[in-house]
């Protein structure tokens, strides 16, 4: 019992963010709105598409179109049920901007679920031009009063929708491959170092650990591309500089399967594995962050990052990032003895 | 071969199930209902089979062991 402390606190991070990760509700977000698209100077009457929203239930709801500072009110709002609610938008004949086609941003606020955000909502299209006219026409209120939603709420992201609890248990699985991958190196120097023959199976089995997790990370990753994407895989930077990497540790095995040698094989392996970790921080943490990706997270950052990660999240990912490594070092660690049993079973004989 | 055997009906208990809660729901795009959470679904089952094929490769190298031991 005493040496199995850290597996029990390994598998109970695992089921805390399990839990934790999977019950809580998301915060009410907008996912759609029809007509996506207007003419200034009509009445837009827009249909609202809500998620985990309380359209029906609540008595203070307010929706407004917004562009740089200037924001419209609705007119008239009617709610058809918790998810739908229809707003009617009296626009000026002008609008405040330079171009013909202006890109609006719809909010809405309400005393149970707060305020959510629609980027890029609608497309309203004005005849004439007068930037300077409108300016004096269109309200310049600013959106105040908002709301705040009660309660633990993980955020709410457009495309994403419930994958986003995806960063525990997918996101965790390549953290936990990268820190065991690391302890591996740390043992293939330590091999080097004294040529004591038990780091090196230690290496092996923490490079194989981690090669199952990353497959999986990959695997994981794909259905989730092909009910987002459309496809099992795409010519992704991320995905393909994974591929990549995962090549280079598949060769570790191809390696270490073809010597009869033990010590030639062990020393061989340990320099492989180093230069094979190094290559993972080129490949997975600055060529990704150079070029543009479609992941999610991405427009110079490959991770999640400000907005998109808030303190609720973290409650529940970095539990799972602890709890996955143990679990892989406890696989290891299960392969490891087998291996050390393996080989004096073999000397003896 | 056993342990194929016994990863290959895992899988096909999976498909089943996964397809049968699909056929009941009536809905085409069953994956992308209530905001995706069956694809959340499917990645911590994933994960879990995962866990569970190298425990299976782990028992199969013990098995190799204790063959030899008695031989």
């Amino acid at each position: 019992m005493k040496e199995n402390w850290w597996k029990i606190i390994g598998i109970g991070l695992m089921l805390f963010s399990l839990i934790f990760g999977m019950l809580t509700p998301l915060k009410p977000g907008l996912p759609s709105v029809f007509p996506f698209n207007g003419k200034a100077g009509n009445q837009l009457t827009l249909s609202i598409q809500g998620y985990n929203t309380h359209f029906d239930e609540v008595k203070d709801q307010r929706v407004w179109l917004k562009l740089g500072d200037y924001t419209l009110g609705a007119s008239k709002l009617e709610a058809t049920s918790s998810n739908l609610l229809k707003a009617t938008f009296n626009t000026p004949d002008i609008l405040p901007s330079k171009d013909s086609v202006v890109v609006f941003t719809l909010i809405s606020d309400n005393e149970i679920d707060g305020a959510s955000v629609m980027p890029s909502a609608i497309f309203v299209k004005q005849a004439n031009i007068d930037s300077l006219g409108a300016a004096q026409i269109w309200p310049q209120n600013s959106v105040d009063n908002l709301h705040q939603r009660a309660g633990i709420t993980f955020p709410y992201r457009n495309v994403l929708g419930e994958t986003i609890r995806n960063l525990y248990y997918h996101v965790s699985l390549w953290f936990a491959m990268f820190l065991i991958l690391a302890v591996s190196v740390f043992y293939s120097i330590r091999y080097l170092h004294k040529e004591n023959m038990v780091d090196d199976h230690r290496a092996d089995a923490m490079v194989s650990v981690g090669v199952v997790f990353g497959l999986l990370g990959c695997a994981t990753g794909s259905i989730w591309a092909k009910h987002t994407w459309g496809t099992w895989w795409t010519t992704d930077v991320k995905l393909n500089m994974t591929a990549i990497f995962m090549l280079i540790y598949l060769a570790y095995f191809v390696l270490r399967g073809s010597f009869q040698d033990e010590i030639k094989r062990a020393r061989l392996a340990s320099v492989y594995n180093i230069f094979a970790f190094a290559s993972i921080i080129p490949l997975l943490f600055v060529i990704p962050r150079l070029v543009d990706s479609l992941h999610p997270g991405n427009g110079g950052n490959p991770g999640f990052g400000g907005e998109d990660l808030d303190n609720t999240m973290r409650m529940a990912f970095y539990p799972a990032i602890i709890g996955m490594t143990l679990i892989g070092l406890w696989m290891a660690d299960l392969r490891f003895r087998l291996s050390v049993l393996a080989d004096k079973l073999l000397d003896r004989m | 071969m056993k342990i194929s055997k016994i990863i290959i009906t895992i899988f096909s208990l999976q498909c089943l199930f996964l397809n049968n809660i699909a056929a009941q729901s009536s809905n085409p795009d069953f994956m992308q209902s209530i905001g995706k959470i069956y694809v959340v679904v499917a990645v911590i089952a994933t994960v879990f089979i995962g866990i569970m094929i190298y425990l299976f490769s782990l028992q199969k190298k013990i098995k190799q062991l204790e063959d030899q031991i008695k031989d």
